[in-house]
């Protein structure tokens, strides 16, 4: 901003009323961000009522096994695919796994992520080194690629997915904590409450870490995009879940990658399905993002 | 005829929110040679008005009336182009801050010849040539090695005559400073403003001097005005502003700013309430609500600036502060001078 | 300059280091092991003893290791479990495949997103920078994977316009002196074999750098936007420069610096998507190489190319940090 334009800022200015309730009213005035969030919470109701808002069981054989099945329209609102399964109440069901993996691999990554950063950022010295290093390390190696080599390590049981997936993104959280306590170690208010006495642990956990935290779930929200789309790419490379009868959106884009012609329903849908996931958690991210911190418009 | 000639200029911010009535309806005259002081607290329209005569304003800024007259020009009318013409040959300016005010990337001789090159039609050579005997000029020493360092290598003093170089490359007319010295240590607060004081004498130059530090003008300028609200409310010889201050916001400023030579049992005396919200455009007189001496009169009647105590000491104000207490002011400060 | 080259050499030693005892013991740690990967399930107990003998796989962790460095530095990464074939010679083939997708998909991202964020940030809420926000958008939400299939479906299935599988027409002879097919067939003066390739290359490349190409354009938006409101900005305006130099000199080379970081990352990221992007159409890279060497445990090739993907992560990244210094006199300096 320009001194002008910050004097013209400054003449205008409303009453301060504080920040995360300021930041709550940018939000809700924001329209990408609501759309953000009403796709998300498309994402989430078919999550949560998979059970009731699907036709049919997601491994029910509902029509005839077919290289050419049918797709949306007539009988089945999204089609069959190639076992006579209905699609919608495997794209539901798949709606459920999604947001598992996206929660659960970016919990796990930010709580390991988060420890690592804070330790590395507040004890210091080759502490601070060590573990930075091997976040280096970490992040020398594509995601994608130390997925698929910890897939191969652990099996491909659910569980062990999601925690590859988590450990790819420990760095970027380790990085971005601790690059927020070095930035605030030396700021005003954690010196003044240094000088009336406020204890070390206290002070990381009371006065830190809280004012590191927007930036941190700012990073989830958009973290968990992409945890979504590299656990669909696993499965859609042959590394998914183990169990081929889960309805994982990835899977189902694989097995009929080759079916573009004949069924393109059951590659684009579960495609779409992605999409959906993933914008709206960007554009909630976003939106975040630029409640928190107006001046980071982008 | 004065150099520079601004005529009723007004200027306002278009945002989304409000529009800012940022100026409104300044005038004064430069001559060659003169120092202009500009008084006010910041967001008081000062540095807007500077910005607006050298058409740079921000997107959301307009002028929305009024003339700027340099020669036989309105600067105001002119293209873009015509007015690029004018900027960095004809009219130099120096911003507050030398640390953000100089490209990081580019080494400060290039930053120099750039302006060069683009006004005076210098081949590469001459322009160094030029920008070194420059920066020789500003103070720079071992100017000749220097033009090859970048910004973050020089002190913050340094710095801001780098800036000045920049601005007087040309040899302008005039020189616009805004808060020059406002960034820097005390020191080196002096040696910029000896500095400038030197370059107006030699060169001639008409100085504008943009500040809310009155210690600033009281040291250089010879005419000061008094903004406030985008208004002068005040315009004397900078000696029988300090002397005799007729409006009462021109005497609040001197009686909130320490002095070194007052007495114990002086205090400070801060003005009450804070500047007016612009994006609200009343009748009356701006100062009015924080004013002790405001009438109905002052709240319902925009006063204009008029002469008081000669043609050459103007105020806006309709009871401008009685000569009486105007009077203590002025021997409590001769009496500290004179203890 | 150069000491700031030589000290950023110096510290991809450690990280290379770190690298191949990472991806050393992740091959040892691999279930079964290699000898198990080599022989199938049902070998042995005495066969398995003999291979891991012949492999050296009997002698102690670290002896191994040194062993394993020692051939590594001399350029020999072993040769593939299943084709026999040296990972050398692969890694040759494979490599300029895999090179071409990525250095077409890299220039469409940058020759694309460096104009459309400088653009949309001079439009600042204009039509244009509305367009871009949700150009970007869909680019970081859409898996490359599945940008690439409905690519294929779009320009090649609906409206056959494009080949869907592989670097070149199968039934086209072509010398292949270097590898890089674009190069080949120029070095031939085969025109029509070099609009071959192109056709080849344009969607896989497309699909590829859409992403990059949209996050270049947000970082690019946001920086143009950050350093216009800068105060050297208004100081360039000030001195009556002519708006076009004000933008190269002033707002483009300051706001290039956070471009080309991302420009970095996003060519390392390119790799792990040309895994999915060759997967797609068929295309003969190292990505699919690797990945069919994970599937059938070929665990020297997975070896020698992890180590080559995460190598050319660090030199991409080498090669950033460098050219960053160049632009920015801060680093260089310090």
């Amino acid at each position: 901003m320009s001194v002008a334009e910050a004097q013209a800022a400054e003449l205008s200015l409303e009453r301060p009323s504080g920040l995360w309730r300021d930041a709550f009213d940018r939000f809700r005035r924001n329209p990408a961000a609501l759309v953000g969030v009403g796709l998300l919470l498309v994402l989430i109701i078919a999550a949560v009522f998979a059970a009731q808002l699907a036709p049919h069981e997601p491994n029910q054989q509902v029509g005839p096994l077919s290289t050419n099945p049918a797709g949306p329209g007539g009988g089945f609102t999204l089609g069959l695919d190639e076992q006579g399964r209905d699609v919608l109440s495997r794209l539901l069901f798949g709606a459920r796994l999604s947001l598992l993996v996206g929660v659960v691999s970016v919990a796990i990554g930010l709580s390991i992520g988060l420890v690592f950063g804070a330790v590395a950022g507040y004890i210091g010295g080759w502490v601070d080194t060590a573990i930075m290093r091997v976040m280096d390390l970490l992040l020398s190696v594509p995601s994608l690629l130390m997925a698929i080599g910890l897939v191969t390590l652990l099996g491909r049981g659910m569980v062990q997915i999601m925690f590859a997936v988590g450990v790819t993104t420990v760095p970027i959280f380790a990085r971005l904590l601790r690059g927020s306590i070095l930035g605030q170690r030396e700021a005003d208010y954690v010196l003044a409450a240094r000088s009336v006495g406020v204890p070390g642990r206290r002070l990381l956990l009371g006065h830190i870490i809280p004012n590191s935290i927007a930036p941190v779930i700012v990073q989830a929200t958009l973290t968990m995009a992409t945890a979504i789309i590299e656990v669909a790419a696993l499965s859609f490379l042959g590394l998914g879940p183990g169990d081929p009868s889960l309805p994982e959106w990835g899977k189902m884009m694989a097995d009929n990658a080759n079916r573009l012609e004949s069924a393109a329903h059951l590659v684009l849908l579960p495609g779409f399905a992605i999409v959906i996931s993933t914008m709206g958690l960007n554009l909630i991210g976003d939106g975040l993002r630029e409640a928190i911190d107006p001046k980071l418009r982008s | 005829m004065a150099l520079l000639s601004v005529e009723d200029l007004e200027v306002r911010f278009f945002t989304r929110r409000a529009t800012i009535h940022a100026v409104n309806g300044i005038s004064f005259d430069l001559d060659a040679g003169e120092t202009l002081g500009v008084v006010g607290e910041s967001g008081c329209g000062k540095s807007v008005s500077s910005l607006a005569m050298l058409g740079i304003l921000p997107k959301t800024g307009r002028i929305t009336r009024g003339e700027v007259r340099f020669g036989d020009r309105d600067l105001v009318k002119l293209k873009d182009a015509d007015l690029r013409e004018i900027r960095g040959r004809d009219i130099g300016m120096v911003f507050q801050d030398p640390m953000t005010s100089l490209n990081p990337v580019l080494k400060v001789g290039d930053q120099v010849t750039e302006v060069l090159r683009k006004h005076l039609d210098m081949d590469k050579d001459g322009a160094r040539r030029e920008a070194v005997a420059v920066l020789d000029r500003v103070g720079i020493p071992h100017a000749s090695e220097r033009v090859y360092d970048y910004p973050h290598q020089f002190s913050g003093g340094m710095r801001q005559r780098v800036m000045i170089a920049m601005a007087i490359a040309c040899r302008p007319k005039i020189l616009i400073a805004d808060e020059p010295t406002t960034a820097l240590d005390v020191t080196i607060q002096a040696q910029i403003l000896d500095l400038l004081k030197g370059l107006v004498k030699e060169e001639g130059m008409g100085l504008i001097l943009i500040t809310h530090d009155l210690g600033v003008v009281a040291g250089i300028c010879e005419r000061t005005h008094v903004m406030y609200a985008g208004r002068f409310v005040e315009t004397a010889p900078t000696n029988e502003l300090f002397d005799r201050p007729r409006h009462p916001y021109t005497l609040g400023l001197l009686r909130s700013v320490p002095r070194l030579d007052a007495s114990q049992k002086e205090k400070l005396i801060p003005i009450p309430g804070a500047p007016p919200d612009l994006s609200i455009l009343r009748e009356g007189c701006s100062f009015a609500p924080r004013c002790p001496y405001a009438t109905d009169e002052s709240r319902e009647r925009t006063p204009m600036l008029e002469g008081i105590d000669g043609p050459m000491h103007r105020v806006a104000c309709w009871n401008p502060v009685p000569d009486a207490e105007v009077a203590t002011v002025a021997s409590s400060s001769l009496e500290a001078s004179g203890s | 300059m150069l000491k700031y080259i030589v000290r950023r050499l110096i510290l991809t030693v450690p990280i290379l280091l770190g690298l191949s005892i990472l991806v050393f013991l992740f091959v040892r740690a691999l279930p079964g092991g290699p000898a198990i990967a080599l022989l199938g399930e049902r070998a042995t107990q005495e066969s398995v003893e003999q291979i891991e003998e012949e492999l050296g796989l009997d002698r102690p962790l670290p002896v191994q290791y040194l062993s394993y460095l020692r051939n590594i530095l001399s350029g020999d990464l072993g040769s593939s479990v299943s084709t026999r074939r040296p990972i050398v010679d692969e890694l040759k083939q494979r490599f300029p495949a895999t090179f071409e997708l990525a250095a077409m998909a890299m220039l469409f991202a940058v020759a694309a997103g460096i104009p459309l964020g400088y653009v949309a940030a001079k439009r600042y809420q204009g039509v244009l920078d509305n367009v871009s926000l949700v150009a970007s958008l869909i680019g970081i939400s859409f898996p490359v994977f599945f940008l690439a299939l409905l690519m294929k479906y779009v320009f090649a299935v609906k409206l056959g316009w494009l080949p869907t599988v592989g670097r070149i027409d199968v039934t086209r002879s072509l010398e292949h002196p270097t590898g890089f097919y674009l190069l080949d067939a120029i070095i031939a003066g085969d025109g029509e074999a070099f609009v071959d390739v192109l056709e080849h290359l344009i969607m896989p490349a497309i699909a590829l750098g859409t992403i990059p190409l949209a996050i270049v354009a947000r970082i690019t938006r946001a920086a143009v936007l950050d350093v216009l409101g800068e105060d050297y900005v208004r100081t360039a305006k000030a001195k009556g420069l002519d708006p076009s130099v004000v933008d190269r000199r002033h707002v483009l080379r300051n706001a290039m610096l956070p471009v080309v970081t991302v420009i970095g990352l996003q060519t390392g990221l390119l790799l792990t998507g040309a895994v999915l992007t060759e997967t797609v159409f068929s295309f003969p890279g190292l990505g699919s190489w690797i990945l069919n060497a994970i599937r059938f445990r070929d665990y020297a090739v997975i070896q020698g190319g992890i180590l080559f993907f995460a190598g050319m992560f660090i030199v991409v990244n080498l090669l950033v940090d460098i050219s960053y210094a160049f632009l920015n006199p801060r680093i260089r300096y310090r």
